[in-house]
C-alpha cells in the first residue's frame, strides 16, 4: 500500500474523466429536457466513478483527507441542497420580478426601496419589535415564577409540570383556533362584551401575546427548572444557615447562580418571538384596521413573518416577499451572532 | 482487520445512502414528460368534491381505457400556491384549476383551447386576448342575497319584487316585525370577519359593486378598478347604504366575529331569511342534518334601482399545461363536456353545467332558480376575479370596521377609496 503502482494512477484517472463525462452528459441531457431515461442512472454511475477516482487518487500525503472529505460528503451535499443553495436562490430572486413561476428581469433595488415605502411593512416592523419586547420580559416572568412554583415543595409538582408544559406540545395553528373560538364565544359572554377581542386591533393585539405566553412559558419553565435545580444544595444550607429568608435567598443566591440560563432563555424567546407566524395566522391572519403614516392600513395584528409569507403568497408578489425575507435574515442572524458572543463571554467569566 | 472491515462497511453504507438519494431524483425526472398513453393529471381546487372527480376519472378509463389522476388542493392552501411549487419541481399537472387573475402568470404555459368541439356549446369559456382560449368551464357558480323561499312566502314577500334598495328596505322590516313568528334570529345571515372570511366581503360581496345589474360582458367598473384602482364614487355610496342595511338586519353574533360554518349552518336550521354566499353552500344545505328542505333562491343585490340580475358564470377554470400532455387533456375535456361525464358532474358532484347541450337538472337546491335566471339573460359576470390579486385582504378589513360600526357608510366610501388606490399604487 505504501507504494503507488501505476495502475492505480491510471484506474484513478480513467475514473475521473469516465464520471466527469457522464455527469456531464447527463447534466446537459436534463438542462435541454430529454426524455432519455438513461440519463438518471448515468448521473449516479457519473458520481460514484468520481468517488472511486478520488479514492485511488495517486496521492500518499493527501489520501487521508480525501478520505475524510468524501465522508462528509453526504452531510454537505445535503446542507447544501436544503440550505445554502435556497439562501443564495432566495438573495438572486429578491432582485428579480419573479412571480414564482418565470421572472422576466433584475430590478436592482427596486424590492428593497419599495419595501421601506410600504407603510404597511414599517407597521409590521414596529409591532414584531413591540411583541418581541413585551414576550421577553412577559414569557420568562412567567416562566420564572412558574418555574419557582414547580420546585417548591408543594403537592402535585409532576402534574403542574406537566400542565404548564402542555400548551407547548399543541400545535400553534391548533391552539389559534382553539383561543379564537375562546375569544369569540366564551370570552364574550364573561365579559358581558358586543364582539370578540380578536375584532379590535388593539385587544387583538393583546390576544396573541396572551396566547403566545401561554404557549411558550411552560417551555421557558422547563429549563428554568433545570437551572434552578443544578443550584448547589450546599449553598442553599449554608445560606439559610446564615439566615437568608426567602427572598434574599431567590435575590442573592439563585438568580446570580442561574444567570447563563436567563442569558439562554433571554435569546430563545427574543428569536422565536420574532419568528412569531402560526398563533399571528391562526389567531387574526394579520387582520385588524389603524390609521398610521396617514393611510388605512388592514394588517393591524400583521407580525413580520406573517407579513413576508402575505406578500408572497397572497399579493403574488414572490420577489418582495423575498426581500423581505432578506432583511429579517438579517436581523435574525445579527440576533444570533449577538447571541452566542454574549454566551461565549459568561462561559469565560464563570 | 477489524478496522478494515468497518471501514469497507462504512463506505458501503455510504455510496447506498448516495445511490438512494439519486436514484429517486432519477425517477422522478423521468416521470415527467411522458407520451401520449400515459396518465394524465389534473389539480382540482374544490376538495369537496374529490370523490366525484374520482368516480368521473374512474368512467373515462373505462370507456376510453386512458387513465386521469386527480388532485384535489383546496381548504387553507390555495391551488395556486400549491401550483407554483409544482412548477418549480418541474411536476406540472396536464389540467390545472386556476382564476382568472393567475392567468397571466402563467403566460406562454397555457395551451390553445379554441376550435375544440366544446366551445361551440358554451358561452362561458375563458378567452384571453393574447393567449387565446384557455380556459375549460367545468361548472357555474352564482351569488346574489341567498333567500329561504318559505319564509319569505310566510312573510308576504314575493322575491320577484326586491328590485330596488326601497323595496329590500321594506322587506327586511316587514321580516323583523314577524320574526319570532317566523321562528328567525334575524333577517340576514350576513358576516363580516376578515381574518377567515375576507374572501366572501372582499371578493363576493364587493363584486356586487362591480358586477350588479350589468350584462355579463360589462367590464365598466373592473376596468375603472384595475385603472389605478379607481372607483365610481356615486355607486360606491349607494352600495355602502346597502351595506348598512345588511349591517342593521344581520345577526349581531354572526356579524363581526362569526365563522362560515355559523353562517350556513344557522341559515340551513332556517333562522336567517337571507343569507350573503352563494350556490356553493348548496351542499352543505342539503348535508346539514338540520335542513328541511325548505325551498332557496337568489336575489338580486339591488343598492340601485332597476337592479335584477345575480351574478353567474364560472368561478374558476380548468386550464392545460402547454408543454404537459396537451392532446390526452384536450381529448380529457371534449369527454367532460359530454354525456356521461356531464351526468357525473352534474348529478353526483351537483354542479351547474355550463354547456346548453347538458339535459340533467342539478339536484343542488340553488340550481333552478340560477338557471332561470340564466335563460332569462340576467347574469352578471364574475369579473371580481379579474381585481389586482391580494386586495380583498386589504377591503375586507374596510367591511368589517363598518361592521362594527367604527365607521359609517360615508366613511366606508371614504376608507375603501383610499385602501384601493393605495394597494393599486403599490
Amino acid at each position: 500500500m505504501n507504494m503507488l503502482s501505476p495502475g492505480r494512477k491510471i484506474t484513478s484517472l480513467v475514473c475521473l474523466i469516465a464520471g466527469a463525462v457522464s455527469m456531464v452528459a447527463a447534466l446537459v441531457m436534463d438542462f435541454s429536457n430529454s426524455e432519455n431515461a438513461a440519463r438518471g442512472p448515468l448521473l449516479i454511475i457519473g458520481a460514484l466513478l468520481i468517488i472511486a477516482g478520488l479514492y485511488f487518487f495517486p496521492t500518499l500525503k493527501h489520501h487521508r483527507t480525501i478520505i475524510n472529505v468524501l465522508f462528509l460528503f453526504p452531510l454537505l451535499f445535503t446542507f447544501a441542497v436544503t440550505v445554502i443553495i435556497p439562501l443564495f436562490l432566495g438573495l438572486f430572486y429578491s432582485f428579480t420580478d419573479w412571480n414564482g413561476i418565470q421572472m422576466t428581469k433584475f430590478v436592482g433595488f427596486e424590492n428593497y426601496i419599495k419595501m421601506f415605502k410600504q407603510p404597511s411593512f414599517i407597521w409590521s416592523i414596529l409591532i414584531t419589535a413591540l411583541f418581541v419586547i413585551f414576550n421577553m420580559i412577559l414569557v420568562n416572568l412567567v416562566g420564572f415564577l412558574l418555574a419557582l412554583l414547580c420546585t417548591s415543595k408543594i403537592k402535585g409538582v409532576a402534574f403542574f409540570r406537566a400542565s404548564y408544559f402542555l400548551p407547548n406540545l399543541i400545535g400553534g395553528i391548533v391552539l389559534g383556533y382553539i383561543w379564537q373560538f375562546i375569544f369569540a364565544n366564551v370570552l364574550t359572554k364573561l365579559l358581558n362584551q358586543q364582539y370578540s377581542w380578536l375584532a379590535e386591533t388593539g385587544t387583538a393585539f393583546l390576544a396573541i401575546i396572551i396566547v403566545y405566553v401561554w404557549q411558550y412559558a411552560g417551555y421557558i419553565m422547563l429549563i428554568y427548572i433545570t437551572g434552578l435545580t443544578q443550584v448547589p444544595g450546599d449553598v442553599i444550607e449554608a445560606a439559610s444557615i446564615d439566615g437568608a429568608n426567602g427572598s434574599q435567598m431567590l435575590f442573592l443566591i439563585k438568580i446570580p447562580m442561574i444567570a447563563s440560563t436567563f442569558t439562554i432563555c433571554t435569546f430563545l424567546t427574543l428569536t422565536s418571538a420574532f419568528k412569531q407566524f402560526d398563533v399571528n395566522l391562526a389567531l387574526t391572519k394579520g387582520k385588524g384596521s389603524l390609521d398610521f403614516m396617514d393611510t388605512y392600513l388592514s394588517n393591524g395584528t400583521e407580525m413580520l413573518a406573517l407579513n413576508i409569507y402575505q406578500t408572497a403568497t397572497k399579493q403574488d408578489n414572490y420577489s418582495l416577499g423575498q426581500a423581505k425575507a432578506v432583511l429579517f435574515f438579517i436581523i435574525l442572524a445579527s440576533v444570533s451572532i449577538l447571541q452566542v458572543r454574549i454566551s461565549n463571554k459568561k462561559e469565560v467569566e464563570m | 482487520m477489524k478496522r478494515k472491515v468497518l471501514a469497507v462497511l462504512l463506505v458501503g453504507a455510504m455510496t447506498a445512502a448516495l445511490t438512494a438519494c439519486s436514484s429517486s431524483d432519477g425517477n422522478s425526472n423521468s416521470g415527467n414528460n411522458s407520451d401520449s398513453s400515459a396518465a394524465i393529471r389534473l389539480v382540482n381546487g374544490k376538495p369537496e368534491i374529490d370523490k366525484q372527480l374520482q368516480s368521473l376519472a374512474a368512467k373515462y378509463k373505462e370507456e376510453t381505457g386512458h387513465e386521469v389522476q386527480i388532485e384535489s388542493i383546496g381548504g387553507d392552501t390555495s391551488a395556486s400556491d400549491a401550483l407554483k411549487t409544482y412548477f418549480q419541481s418541474d411536476n406540472m399537472p396536464d389540467i390545472f384549476v386556476s382564476e382568472t387573475n393567475q392567468f397571466a402568470n402563467w403566460e406562454g404555459n397555457l395551451a390553445d383551447l379554441s376550435g375544440e368541439k366544446w366551445t361551440e356549446n358554451t358561452q362561458y369559456e375563458y378567452v384571453d386576448s393574447k393567449m387565446g382560449t384557455i380556459g375549460f368551464p367545468y361548472q357555474v357558480e352564482a351569488t346574489g342575497l341567498a333567500y329561504n323561499a318559505d319564509v319569505l312566502e310566510k312573510a308576504g314577500v314575493d322575491p320577484k319584487t326586491l328590485t330596488s334598495p326601497a323595496k329590500i328596505q321594506e322587506a327586511f322590516e316587514k321580516i323583523d316585525s314577524k320574526k319570532s313568528e317566523l321562528g328567525l334570529t334575524a333577517v340576514v345571515g350576513y358576516c363580516a370577519e376578515p381574518a377567515n372570511l375576507g374572501w366572501s366581503t372582499g371578493t363576493h360581496i364587493f363584486g356586487q359593486y362591480l358586477d350588479a345589474g350589468l350584462k355579463a360582458d360589462d367590464t365598466k367598473y373592473i376596468d375603472l378598478l384595475n385603472d389605478g384602482g379607481k372607483i365610481d364614487d356615486a355607486r360606491m355610496q349607494k352600495f355602502a347604504d346597502f351595506i348598512g342595511l345588511l349591517n342593521k338586519y344581520s345577526d349581531k353574533a354572526l356579524l363581526v366575529d362569526g365563522t362560515y360554518d355559523n353562517q350556513v349552518g344557522n341559515f340551513a336550521k332556517g333562522e336567517y331569511a337571507f343569507v350573503t354566499q352563494g350556490s356553493w353552500i348548496g351542499a352543505s344545505l342539503t348535508t346539514n342534518e338540520n335542513y328541511k328542505g325548505f325551498k332557496v333562491g337568489f336575489a338580486p343585490y339591488a343598492f340601485d334601482d332597476g337592479i335584477d340580475t345575480i351574478i353567474a358564470g364560472p368561478s374558476s377554470y380548468w386550464a392545460v399545461y402547454s408543454k404537459g400532455n396537451v392532446d390526452a387533456a384536450k381529448a380529457f375535456l371534449q369527454w367532460c363536456s359530454e354525456d356521461s361525464a356531464q351526468n357525473i358532474l352534474v348529478n353526483d358532484a351537483g354542479l351547474i353545467s355550463p354547456f346548453d347541450n347538458c339535459k340533467y337538472t342539478p339536484s343542488d337546491p340553488f340550481a333552478a332558480n340560477v338557471i332561470e335566471y340564466m335563460q332569462a339573460g340576467k347574469t352578471s359576470g364574475w369579473h371580481t376575479f379579474l381585481k389586482k390579486t391580494g386586495l380583498e385582504n386589504e377591503t375586507c378589513q374596510v367591511f368589517a370596521d363598518y361592521a362594527k360600526g367604527s365607521i359609517d357608510s360615508k366613511g366606508f366610501v371614504d376608507k375603501i377609496s383610499k385602501v384601493i388606490s393605495g394597494y393599486y399604487a403599490e
